[in-house]
Protein backbone atom coordinates (compact mmCIF):
# COMPACT_ATOMS: atom_id res chain seq x y z
CA UNK A 1 0.00 0.00 0.00
CA UNK A 2 2.98 1.85 0.78
CA UNK A 3 6.66 1.84 -0.53
CA UNK A 4 9.36 4.18 -0.27
CA UNK A 5 12.67 3.24 -1.38
CA UNK A 6 15.85 5.51 -0.90
CA UNK A 7 13.65 8.65 -0.65
CA UNK A 8 15.48 12.13 0.04
CA UNK A 9 14.21 15.46 0.25
CA UNK A 10 16.51 19.15 1.16
CA UNK A 11 15.37 22.55 1.90
CA UNK A 12 18.38 24.38 0.63
CA UNK A 13 21.60 23.06 2.20
CA UNK A 14 19.42 21.44 5.16
CA UNK A 15 18.62 17.24 3.92
CA UNK A 16 15.39 17.01 5.64
CA UNK A 17 15.23 13.51 4.83
CA UNK A 18 18.14 11.00 3.72
CA UNK A 19 17.71 7.64 2.22
CA UNK A 20 14.45 6.14 3.87
CA UNK A 21 13.29 3.30 2.51
CA UNK A 22 10.29 1.34 4.14
CA UNK A 23 7.14 -0.78 2.87
CA UNK A 24 3.79 -1.12 4.34
CA UNK A 25 0.92 -3.84 3.46
CA UNK A 26 -2.41 -3.10 3.11
CA UNK A 27 -3.80 -2.56 7.36
CA UNK A 28 -0.86 -2.17 8.18
CA UNK A 29 0.13 0.25 11.34
CA UNK A 30 3.59 2.11 11.21
CA UNK A 31 4.60 4.51 14.28
CA UNK A 32 6.57 7.54 12.51
CA UNK A 33 8.87 8.17 16.27
CA UNK A 34 11.47 11.13 16.68
CA UNK A 35 11.95 14.32 17.97
CA UNK A 36 10.98 17.14 16.56
CA UNK A 37 12.86 18.13 13.01
CA UNK A 38 13.42 14.23 12.63
CA UNK A 39 11.80 14.56 8.97
CA UNK A 40 8.48 13.07 9.96
CA UNK A 41 6.24 15.81 8.71
CA UNK A 42 8.56 16.09 5.67
CA UNK A 43 7.76 12.09 5.14
CA UNK A 44 3.86 12.66 5.31
CA UNK A 45 3.44 15.72 3.03
CA UNK A 46 6.13 13.72 0.57
CA UNK A 47 3.44 10.74 0.74
CA UNK A 48 0.06 13.27 -0.01
CA UNK A 49 2.11 15.15 -2.43
CA UNK A 50 1.85 18.11 -0.43
CA UNK A 51 5.84 18.26 -1.30
CA UNK A 52 7.31 17.08 -4.94
CA UNK A 53 8.99 13.92 -4.72
CA UNK A 54 12.53 15.47 -5.40
CA UNK A 55 14.63 11.81 -5.04
CA UNK A 56 14.07 8.05 -4.68
CA UNK A 57 10.72 6.04 -5.31
CA UNK A 58 7.40 6.55 -3.69
CA UNK A 59 4.32 4.19 -4.16
CA UNK A 60 0.83 5.24 -2.21
CA UNK A 61 -2.08 3.56 -2.29
CA UNK A 62 -0.95 2.67 -6.11
CA UNK A 63 0.13 6.17 -6.86
CA UNK A 64 3.31 6.40 -8.60
CA UNK A 65 4.61 9.80 -7.15
CA UNK A 66 7.33 10.42 -9.82
CA UNK A 67 4.59 10.29 -11.78
CA UNK A 68 1.98 12.02 -10.24
CA UNK A 69 0.67 14.88 -12.58
CA UNK A 70 -1.57 18.24 -11.29
CA UNK A 71 -4.77 15.93 -11.78
CA UNK A 72 -3.77 13.10 -10.07
CA UNK A 73 -3.45 14.94 -6.82
CA UNK A 74 -7.02 15.45 -6.10
CA UNK A 75 -7.50 11.68 -6.64
CA UNK A 76 -4.64 10.70 -4.30
CA UNK A 77 -5.62 12.60 -1.38
CA UNK A 78 -9.23 10.94 -2.22
CA UNK A 79 -7.55 7.63 -1.18
CA UNK A 80 -4.56 8.90 1.41
CA UNK A 81 -6.50 10.60 4.31
CA UNK A 82 -4.35 13.12 6.27
CA UNK A 83 -4.89 14.45 10.31
CA UNK A 84 -2.28 17.55 11.18
CA UNK A 85 -1.06 18.48 14.55
CA UNK A 86 -3.08 22.02 13.45
CA UNK A 87 -5.83 20.66 12.67
CA UNK A 88 -6.67 22.36 9.31
CA UNK A 89 -10.42 21.93 10.15
CA UNK A 90 -12.33 25.55 9.18
CA UNK A 91 -13.69 27.00 12.30
CA UNK A 92 -16.33 29.25 11.40
CA UNK A 93 -18.26 25.81 10.28
CA UNK A 94 -19.80 23.17 11.97
CA UNK A 95 -18.64 20.01 13.34
CA UNK A 96 -20.76 18.23 10.52
CA UNK A 97 -20.06 20.31 8.19
CA UNK A 98 -16.18 20.18 8.59
CA UNK A 99 -16.49 16.22 8.65
CA UNK A 100 -19.14 16.02 5.26
CA UNK A 101 -16.54 18.07 3.51
CA UNK A 102 -14.50 14.65 2.25
CA UNK A 103 -17.88 13.15 1.68
CA UNK A 104 -19.59 16.23 -0.53
CA UNK A 105 -15.78 16.10 -2.49
CA UNK A 106 -16.66 12.71 -3.45
CA UNK A 107 -20.54 13.24 -4.26
CA UNK A 108 -22.29 11.71 -1.78
CA UNK A 109 -25.90 12.30 -1.97
CA UNK A 110 -26.86 14.22 1.18
CA UNK A 111 -28.74 11.13 2.94
CA UNK A 112 -25.18 8.97 3.05
CA UNK A 113 -23.20 11.92 3.87
CA UNK A 114 -25.57 12.57 6.91
CA UNK A 115 -25.33 8.81 8.22
CA UNK A 116 -21.61 8.60 7.61
CA UNK A 117 -20.91 11.96 9.33
CA UNK A 118 -23.19 10.72 12.35
CA UNK A 119 -21.90 7.36 12.66
CA UNK A 120 -18.51 8.65 12.79
CA UNK A 121 -18.96 11.78 14.96
CA UNK A 122 -20.76 9.27 17.18
CA UNK A 123 -17.68 6.94 17.81
CA UNK A 124 -15.43 9.84 18.20
CA UNK A 125 -18.12 10.93 21.19
CA UNK A 126 -19.04 14.16 19.33
CA UNK A 127 -22.31 13.52 18.27
CA UNK A 128 -23.84 16.03 20.83
CA UNK A 129 -21.61 18.87 19.50
CA UNK A 130 -22.70 18.07 15.49
CA UNK A 131 -23.79 21.60 15.01
CA UNK A 132 -21.18 23.89 17.22
CA UNK A 133 -18.79 25.74 15.25
CA UNK A 134 -15.62 24.91 15.54
CA UNK A 135 -14.25 27.73 16.76
CA UNK A 136 -16.29 26.94 19.92
CA UNK A 137 -14.45 23.73 20.86
CA UNK A 138 -11.58 22.80 22.85
CA UNK A 139 -8.33 21.47 21.09
CA UNK A 140 -9.40 18.09 22.01
CA UNK A 141 -12.46 18.34 20.35
CA UNK A 142 -11.13 20.42 17.33
CA UNK A 143 -8.69 17.50 16.92
CA UNK A 144 -11.39 14.84 17.19
CA UNK A 145 -13.06 16.63 14.62
CA UNK A 146 -10.07 16.51 12.47
CA UNK A 147 -9.90 12.85 12.62
CA UNK A 148 -13.48 12.30 11.96
CA UNK A 149 -12.70 14.17 8.55
CA UNK A 150 -9.83 11.25 8.18
CA UNK A 151 -11.58 8.62 8.77
CA UNK A 152 -15.17 8.88 7.71
CA UNK A 153 -14.45 8.24 3.36
CA UNK A 154 -12.37 5.20 4.90
CA UNK A 155 -9.67 5.68 2.85
CA UNK A 156 -6.78 3.20 2.22
CA UNK A 157 -4.57 4.94 3.96
CA UNK A 158 -4.48 7.64 6.58
CA UNK A 159 -1.64 10.04 7.34
CA UNK A 160 -1.17 11.23 11.14
CA UNK A 161 0.91 14.05 11.95
CA UNK A 162 1.07 14.47 15.60
CA UNK A 163 -2.34 14.10 15.85
CA UNK A 164 -2.20 13.96 19.75
CA UNK A 165 0.29 16.73 20.00
CA UNK A 166 -2.17 19.23 21.72
CA UNK A 167 -4.03 16.80 23.79
CA UNK A 168 -3.11 15.31 27.75
CA UNK A 169 -2.25 11.36 28.10
CA UNK A 170 -5.56 10.43 28.63
CA UNK A 171 -7.26 11.88 25.13
CA UNK A 172 -4.33 10.70 23.50
CA UNK A 173 -4.87 7.41 24.47
CA UNK A 174 -8.38 7.26 23.86
CA UNK A 175 -7.56 8.91 20.16
CA UNK A 176 -4.86 6.17 19.82
CA UNK A 177 -7.33 3.85 20.57
CA UNK A 178 -9.78 5.37 17.80
CA UNK A 179 -6.70 4.95 15.16
CA UNK A 180 -6.15 1.36 16.49
CA UNK A 181 -9.63 0.37 15.99
CA UNK A 182 -9.99 2.27 12.22
CA UNK A 183 -6.44 0.43 11.50
CA UNK A 184 -8.19 -3.03 12.40
CA UNK A 185 -10.75 -2.33 9.53
CA UNK A 186 -8.18 -2.79 7.20
CA UNK A 187 -7.05 0.82 6.53
CA UNK A 188 -3.22 1.43 6.42
CA UNK A 189 -2.10 4.30 9.12
CA UNK A 190 1.50 6.05 9.71
CA UNK A 191 1.35 7.98 12.33
CA UNK A 192 3.92 10.59 13.32
CA UNK A 193 4.74 11.30 17.00
CA UNK A 194 7.92 12.12 19.81
CA UNK A 195 5.57 10.39 22.40
CA UNK A 196 6.99 6.82 23.11
CA UNK A 197 3.89 6.13 25.63
CA UNK A 198 2.01 5.90 22.97
CA UNK A 199 3.26 3.44 20.64
CA UNK A 200 2.38 -0.02 22.56
CA UNK A 201 -1.23 0.81 22.01
CA UNK A 202 -2.07 -0.69 18.73
CA UNK A 203 -1.77 -4.27 18.71
CA UNK A 204 1.59 -5.28 15.95
CA UNK A 205 2.21 -2.00 15.00
CA UNK A 206 5.89 -1.31 13.17
CA UNK A 207 8.21 1.45 14.70
CA UNK A 208 10.69 3.44 12.20
CA UNK A 209 12.73 5.69 14.27
CA UNK A 210 13.38 8.99 12.78
CA UNK A 211 16.78 11.38 13.62
CA UNK A 212 17.89 13.83 11.34
CA UNK A 213 15.68 12.65 8.40
CA UNK A 214 17.65 9.04 8.40
CA UNK A 215 16.14 5.97 9.68
CA UNK A 216 17.84 4.77 12.61
CA UNK A 217 19.72 8.35 13.60
CA UNK A 218 22.91 10.02 12.85
CA UNK A 219 23.93 13.57 11.61
CA UNK A 220 22.34 14.79 8.99
CA UNK A 221 24.70 14.64 5.66
CA UNK A 222 25.17 18.08 3.71
CA UNK A 223 23.96 18.13 0.23
CA UNK A 224 25.78 17.65 -2.86
CA UNK A 225 25.50 20.84 -4.21
CA UNK A 226 23.07 24.13 -4.03
CA UNK A 227 19.78 22.49 -4.22
CA UNK A 228 17.96 25.71 -4.66
CA UNK B 1 -20.89 17.35 -7.70
CA UNK B 2 -23.32 19.70 -10.24
CA UNK B 3 -22.69 22.87 -11.50
CA UNK B 4 -25.33 24.75 -10.40
CA UNK B 5 -24.96 22.90 -6.37
CA UNK B 6 -21.38 24.07 -6.52
CA UNK B 7 -22.46 27.65 -7.88
CA UNK B 8 -25.12 28.04 -4.72
CA UNK B 9 -22.56 26.46 -2.14
CA UNK B 10 -20.49 29.77 -3.52
CA UNK B 11 -23.71 32.17 -3.00
CA UNK B 12 -24.00 30.56 0.37
CA UNK B 13 -20.15 30.78 1.54
CA UNK B 14 -20.68 34.50 1.82
CA UNK B 15 -22.41 34.33 4.62
CA UNK B 16 -19.58 32.49 6.49
CA UNK B 17 -17.48 35.43 7.17
CA UNK B 18 -20.91 38.04 6.77
CA UNK B 19 -18.38 41.10 7.43
CA UNK B 20 -15.41 40.86 5.67
CA UNK B 21 -18.03 40.35 2.54
CA UNK B 22 -19.97 43.03 3.97
CA UNK B 23 -16.95 45.09 4.20
CA UNK B 24 -15.96 43.79 0.18
CA UNK B 25 -19.17 44.68 -1.08
CA UNK B 26 -19.36 48.30 0.06
CA UNK B 27 -16.23 48.78 -1.17
CA UNK B 28 -17.31 47.27 -4.66
CA UNK B 29 -20.86 49.21 -4.32
CA UNK B 30 -19.03 52.46 -3.57
CA UNK B 31 -16.51 52.37 -6.42
CA UNK B 32 -19.21 51.40 -8.95
CA UNK B 33 -21.26 54.12 -7.59
CA UNK B 34 -18.33 56.63 -8.14
CA UNK B 35 -18.04 55.15 -11.44
CA UNK B 36 -21.64 55.53 -12.64
CA UNK B 37 -21.90 59.22 -11.00
CA UNK B 38 -19.58 60.23 -13.66
CA UNK B 39 -21.11 57.94 -16.43
CA UNK B 40 -24.33 59.64 -14.86
CA UNK B 41 -23.27 63.43 -15.82
CA UNK B 42 -21.14 62.39 -18.79
CA UNK B 43 -25.15 61.48 -19.92
CA UNK B 44 -26.51 64.53 -18.65
CA UNK B 45 -23.84 66.47 -20.56
CA UNK B 46 -23.96 64.79 -23.50
CA UNK B 47 -28.26 64.65 -23.99
CA UNK B 48 -28.08 68.77 -23.29
CA UNK B 49 -25.31 69.37 -25.72
CA UNK B 50 -27.51 67.24 -28.26
CA UNK B 51 -29.94 69.07 -27.60
CA UNK B 52 -28.87 72.24 -28.78
CA UNK B 53 -26.63 70.88 -31.24
CA UNK B 54 -29.07 68.83 -32.48
CA UNK B 55 -30.51 71.01 -34.59
CA UNK B 56 -29.28 73.66 -37.21
CA UNK B 57 -31.61 76.84 -37.51
CA UNK B 58 -31.63 78.96 -41.26
CA UNK B 59 -33.82 82.37 -41.55
CA UNK B 60 -34.41 82.98 -44.97
CA UNK B 61 -35.40 86.41 -45.96
CA UNK B 62 -36.59 87.26 -49.31
CA UNK B 63 -36.29 90.91 -50.82
CA UNK B 64 -39.62 92.92 -50.14
CA UNK B 65 -40.23 93.23 -53.56
CA UNK B 66 -40.04 89.46 -54.18
CA UNK B 67 -44.00 88.28 -55.64
CA UNK B 68 -45.80 86.57 -52.47
CA UNK B 69 -46.81 84.10 -55.46
CA UNK B 70 -43.50 83.27 -55.81
CA UNK B 71 -42.45 82.77 -52.35
CA UNK B 72 -45.55 80.41 -51.66
CA UNK B 73 -44.43 77.99 -54.25
CA UNK B 74 -40.85 78.09 -53.04
CA UNK B 75 -41.87 77.26 -49.32
CA UNK B 76 -43.82 74.42 -50.69
CA UNK B 77 -40.06 73.19 -52.31
CA UNK B 78 -38.59 73.81 -48.82
CA UNK B 79 -41.11 71.86 -47.18
CA UNK B 80 -39.91 68.94 -48.74
CA UNK B 81 -36.35 69.08 -48.53
CA UNK B 82 -34.73 65.91 -46.60
CA UNK B 83 -33.88 66.13 -43.17
CA UNK B 84 -36.60 69.30 -42.21
CA UNK B 85 -37.38 69.14 -38.50
CA UNK B 86 -39.56 72.11 -38.39
CA UNK B 87 -40.46 75.03 -40.72
CA UNK B 88 -42.30 78.42 -39.75
CA UNK B 89 -43.27 80.53 -42.39
CA UNK B 90 -44.07 84.69 -41.90
CA UNK B 91 -45.69 86.66 -45.12
CA UNK B 92 -45.10 90.48 -44.69
CA UNK B 93 -48.10 90.90 -43.12
CA UNK B 94 -48.28 87.97 -40.58
CA UNK B 95 -44.63 89.02 -39.60
CA UNK B 96 -46.54 92.54 -38.85
CA UNK B 97 -49.15 91.21 -36.92
CA UNK B 98 -46.49 89.18 -34.69
CA UNK B 99 -44.80 92.33 -34.17
CA UNK B 100 -47.27 94.16 -33.41
CA UNK B 101 -48.57 92.01 -30.74
CA UNK B 102 -45.18 91.89 -29.05
CA UNK B 103 -45.28 95.39 -28.98
CA UNK B 104 -48.61 96.12 -27.50
CA UNK B 105 -48.56 98.18 -24.30
CA UNK B 106 -44.70 99.54 -25.51
CA UNK B 107 -45.22 101.31 -28.97
CA UNK B 108 -48.23 103.16 -29.90
CA UNK B 109 -49.51 100.14 -32.35
CA UNK B 110 -51.72 102.86 -34.62
CA UNK B 111 -48.89 103.72 -36.23
CA UNK B 112 -47.84 99.79 -37.05
CA UNK B 113 -51.37 99.07 -38.12
CA UNK B 114 -51.51 102.01 -40.72
CA UNK B 115 -48.17 100.07 -42.20
CA UNK B 116 -50.57 97.58 -43.70
CA UNK B 117 -50.62 97.58 -47.89
CA UNK B 118 -46.99 99.66 -47.60
CA UNK B 119 -45.55 96.33 -45.65
CA UNK B 120 -42.02 97.00 -45.64
CA UNK B 121 -41.54 93.40 -44.00
CA UNK B 122 -40.03 90.68 -46.15
CA UNK B 123 -41.41 87.50 -46.53
CA UNK B 124 -39.59 85.15 -44.28
CA UNK B 125 -39.24 81.12 -43.46
CA UNK B 126 -37.66 79.68 -40.44
CA UNK B 127 -35.98 76.17 -41.53
CA UNK B 128 -35.34 73.96 -38.46
CA UNK B 129 -32.78 71.14 -39.73
CA UNK B 130 -31.88 67.69 -37.79
CA UNK B 131 -28.07 67.55 -36.61
CA UNK B 132 -25.80 66.99 -40.03
CA UNK B 133 -23.73 64.09 -39.17
CA UNK B 134 -20.13 64.15 -40.91
CA UNK B 135 -18.47 67.69 -41.13
CA UNK B 136 -20.95 69.99 -40.06
CA UNK B 137 -19.20 73.45 -40.62
CA UNK B 138 -19.27 72.29 -44.86
CA UNK B 139 -22.73 71.24 -44.40
CA UNK B 140 -24.06 74.36 -42.88
CA UNK B 141 -22.22 76.54 -45.62
CA UNK B 142 -23.38 74.17 -48.27
CA UNK B 143 -27.34 74.75 -46.91
CA UNK B 144 -26.47 78.50 -46.69
CA UNK B 145 -24.97 78.70 -50.46
CA UNK B 146 -28.28 76.63 -51.93
CA UNK B 147 -31.17 78.78 -49.93
CA UNK B 148 -29.31 81.84 -50.75
CA UNK B 149 -29.17 80.95 -54.73
CA UNK B 150 -32.58 80.66 -54.60
CA UNK B 151 -34.37 83.54 -56.71
CA UNK B 152 -35.98 86.30 -54.59
CA UNK B 153 -33.74 85.65 -52.06
CA UNK B 154 -31.75 88.42 -50.04
CA UNK B 155 -30.43 86.48 -47.34
CA UNK B 156 -30.09 83.39 -45.20
CA UNK B 157 -28.97 83.65 -41.45
CA UNK B 158 -27.56 80.79 -39.16
CA UNK B 159 -26.00 80.72 -36.02
CA UNK B 160 -22.40 79.38 -36.80
CA UNK B 161 -22.01 79.22 -32.54
CA UNK B 162 -24.23 75.96 -32.97
CA UNK B 163 -22.21 74.36 -35.07
CA UNK B 164 -18.99 75.00 -33.59
CA UNK B 165 -20.68 73.62 -30.06
CA UNK B 166 -21.56 70.96 -32.14
CA UNK B 167 -17.82 70.58 -33.29
CA UNK B 168 -16.15 71.16 -29.53
CA UNK B 169 -18.27 68.52 -28.28
CA UNK B 170 -17.19 65.94 -31.04
CA UNK B 171 -13.55 67.10 -30.09
CA UNK B 172 -14.20 66.78 -26.04
CA UNK B 173 -15.52 63.38 -26.36
CA UNK B 174 -12.75 62.41 -28.51
CA UNK B 175 -10.07 63.44 -26.77
CA UNK B 176 -11.38 64.04 -22.92
CA UNK B 177 -14.48 62.11 -22.08
CA UNK B 178 -13.69 59.36 -23.37
CA UNK B 179 -10.18 58.61 -22.30
CA UNK B 180 -11.58 59.92 -19.40
CA UNK B 181 -13.82 56.97 -18.96
CA UNK B 182 -11.17 54.58 -19.94
CA UNK B 183 -8.90 56.13 -16.92
CA UNK B 184 -12.32 55.24 -14.77
CA UNK B 185 -13.14 52.14 -15.85
CA UNK B 186 -8.88 51.03 -15.30
CA UNK B 187 -9.49 52.62 -10.95
CA UNK B 188 -13.01 50.89 -10.88
CA UNK B 189 -11.14 47.74 -11.90
CA UNK B 190 -7.65 47.95 -9.80
CA UNK B 191 -10.06 49.05 -6.70
CA UNK B 192 -12.98 46.16 -6.94
CA UNK B 193 -10.15 43.69 -8.32
CA UNK B 194 -8.09 44.45 -4.99
CA UNK B 195 -10.63 44.32 -2.77
CA UNK B 196 -11.95 40.64 -4.07
CA UNK B 197 -8.12 39.59 -4.98
CA UNK B 198 -7.62 40.60 -1.04
CA UNK B 199 -11.12 39.36 0.29
CA UNK B 200 -10.56 35.64 -1.48
CA UNK B 201 -7.07 35.78 -0.24
CA UNK B 202 -8.71 35.35 3.40
CA UNK B 203 -10.02 32.16 2.04
CA UNK B 204 -6.37 30.99 1.79
CA UNK B 205 -7.05 28.45 4.52
CA UNK B 206 -10.47 27.31 2.96
CA UNK B 207 -9.16 26.32 -0.51
CA UNK B 208 -5.61 24.96 1.19
CA UNK B 209 -8.43 22.24 3.34
CA UNK B 210 -10.37 21.69 0.11
CA UNK B 211 -7.56 20.66 -1.57
CA UNK B 212 -6.63 18.59 1.20
CA UNK B 213 -9.72 16.55 1.09
CA UNK B 214 -9.08 15.92 -2.80
CA UNK B 215 -11.72 18.67 -3.96
CA UNK B 216 -10.71 18.80 -7.81
CA UNK B 217 -10.37 22.09 -9.03
CA UNK B 218 -13.08 23.09 -10.57
CA UNK B 219 -15.13 21.81 -7.38
CA UNK B 220 -12.81 24.84 -5.39
CA UNK B 221 -12.75 27.71 -7.92
CA UNK B 222 -16.58 27.65 -9.36
CA UNK B 223 -18.04 28.48 -5.75
CA UNK B 224 -15.27 31.28 -5.42
CA UNK B 225 -16.15 32.89 -9.31
CA UNK B 226 -19.66 32.42 -8.03
CA UNK B 227 -19.04 34.55 -5.18
CA UNK B 228 -17.27 36.96 -6.94
CA UNK B 229 -19.70 37.80 -9.51
CA UNK B 230 -22.63 38.11 -7.05
CA UNK B 231 -20.71 40.73 -4.96
CA UNK B 232 -19.87 42.65 -8.34
CA UNK B 233 -23.70 42.19 -9.60
CA UNK B 234 -25.29 42.91 -6.19
CA UNK B 235 -22.56 45.91 -5.21
CA UNK B 236 -23.59 47.64 -8.92
CA UNK B 237 -27.23 46.88 -8.14
CA UNK B 238 -27.17 48.88 -5.22
CA UNK B 239 -25.02 51.44 -6.94
CA UNK B 240 -27.46 52.09 -9.72
CA UNK B 241 -30.34 52.18 -6.31
CA UNK B 242 -27.97 54.72 -4.67
CA UNK B 243 -27.79 56.58 -7.91
CA UNK B 244 -31.25 56.74 -8.75
CA UNK B 245 -31.91 57.84 -5.26
CA UNK B 246 -29.39 60.61 -5.96
CA UNK B 247 -31.20 61.58 -9.43
CA UNK B 248 -34.67 61.70 -8.10
CA UNK B 249 -33.39 64.23 -5.15
CA UNK B 250 -30.92 66.26 -7.46
CA UNK B 251 -33.17 66.57 -10.11
CA UNK B 252 -36.00 68.66 -8.78
CA UNK B 253 -33.40 71.34 -7.50
CA UNK B 254 -31.34 71.59 -11.32
CA UNK B 255 -34.96 71.72 -12.56
CA UNK B 256 -35.07 75.20 -10.79
CA UNK B 257 -34.15 78.59 -12.28
CA UNK B 258 -31.43 79.63 -13.17
CA UNK B 259 -30.11 76.33 -13.80
CA UNK B 260 -33.24 75.18 -15.68
CA UNK B 261 -31.36 71.48 -16.14
CA UNK B 262 -33.04 68.04 -16.67
CA UNK B 263 -31.57 65.75 -15.05
CA UNK B 264 -32.20 61.91 -16.39
CA UNK B 265 -31.36 58.09 -15.17
CA UNK B 266 -28.80 56.31 -16.94
CA UNK B 267 -30.05 54.66 -19.84
CA UNK B 268 -30.67 51.16 -19.99
CA UNK B 269 -27.35 50.27 -21.94
CA UNK B 270 -25.12 52.71 -19.57
CA UNK B 271 -26.83 50.68 -16.69
CA UNK B 272 -26.03 47.42 -18.13
CA UNK B 273 -22.15 48.27 -19.35
CA UNK B 274 -21.67 49.54 -15.79
CA UNK B 275 -23.31 46.05 -13.97
CA UNK B 276 -21.62 44.06 -16.37
CA UNK B 277 -18.32 45.73 -16.13
CA UNK B 278 -18.09 45.45 -12.46
CA UNK B 279 -19.15 41.84 -12.24
CA UNK B 280 -16.57 40.89 -14.82
CA UNK B 281 -13.88 42.63 -13.19
CA UNK B 282 -15.21 40.50 -9.90
CA UNK B 283 -14.81 37.42 -11.41
CA UNK B 284 -11.58 38.34 -13.04
CA UNK B 285 -9.93 39.21 -9.90
CA UNK B 286 -11.05 36.22 -8.32
CA UNK B 287 -9.53 34.46 -11.12
CA UNK B 288 -6.04 36.17 -10.11
CA UNK B 289 -6.46 35.06 -6.83
CA UNK B 290 -7.12 31.55 -6.95
CA UNK B 291 -4.24 31.19 -9.20
CA UNK B 292 -1.86 33.27 -6.49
Amino acid sequence: MVAVQRLSHNFGSHWALKDVSFTLGKGEFLFLFGPSGAGKTTLLRILHAALPLSRGLAMVAGFDLRKLSRADVPRLRRSVSVVFQDFKIMPERSVAENVALPLEVRGLSRLQIQRRVRAVLRSLELEHKSACACATLSGGEQQRVAIARAIVVNPKVILADEPTGNLDHDLSVRLMEVFSQFHQFGATIILATHDRSLIDIPKSAQVLELSGGQIGGGPAPEPEGPAC
Amino acid sequence: MLSPTLMWRGVKDLGVHPWAQALTLAAVTLVAFLGGLFLLMLHNLDRELAAARGSAAFQVYWKPSASQADVARQWEELAAMPGLADMQTFTPDQALSDLMAAMKGNLDTNSLAALKGQNPLPPTALLVFDGPGGNAGTWAKDMVAKLSARPGVDRVNYNPLQMDLARSWSGFTRKVAWPLMAFLALVVGLSVGNTVRLSLLSRQNEVEILQLVGAGRWYIQLPLLTGGAVQGLVGSALALGMLKALQVGVADLLAAPPLMLTLRFLPLPDALLLTATVTGVCVLASVVAMRE
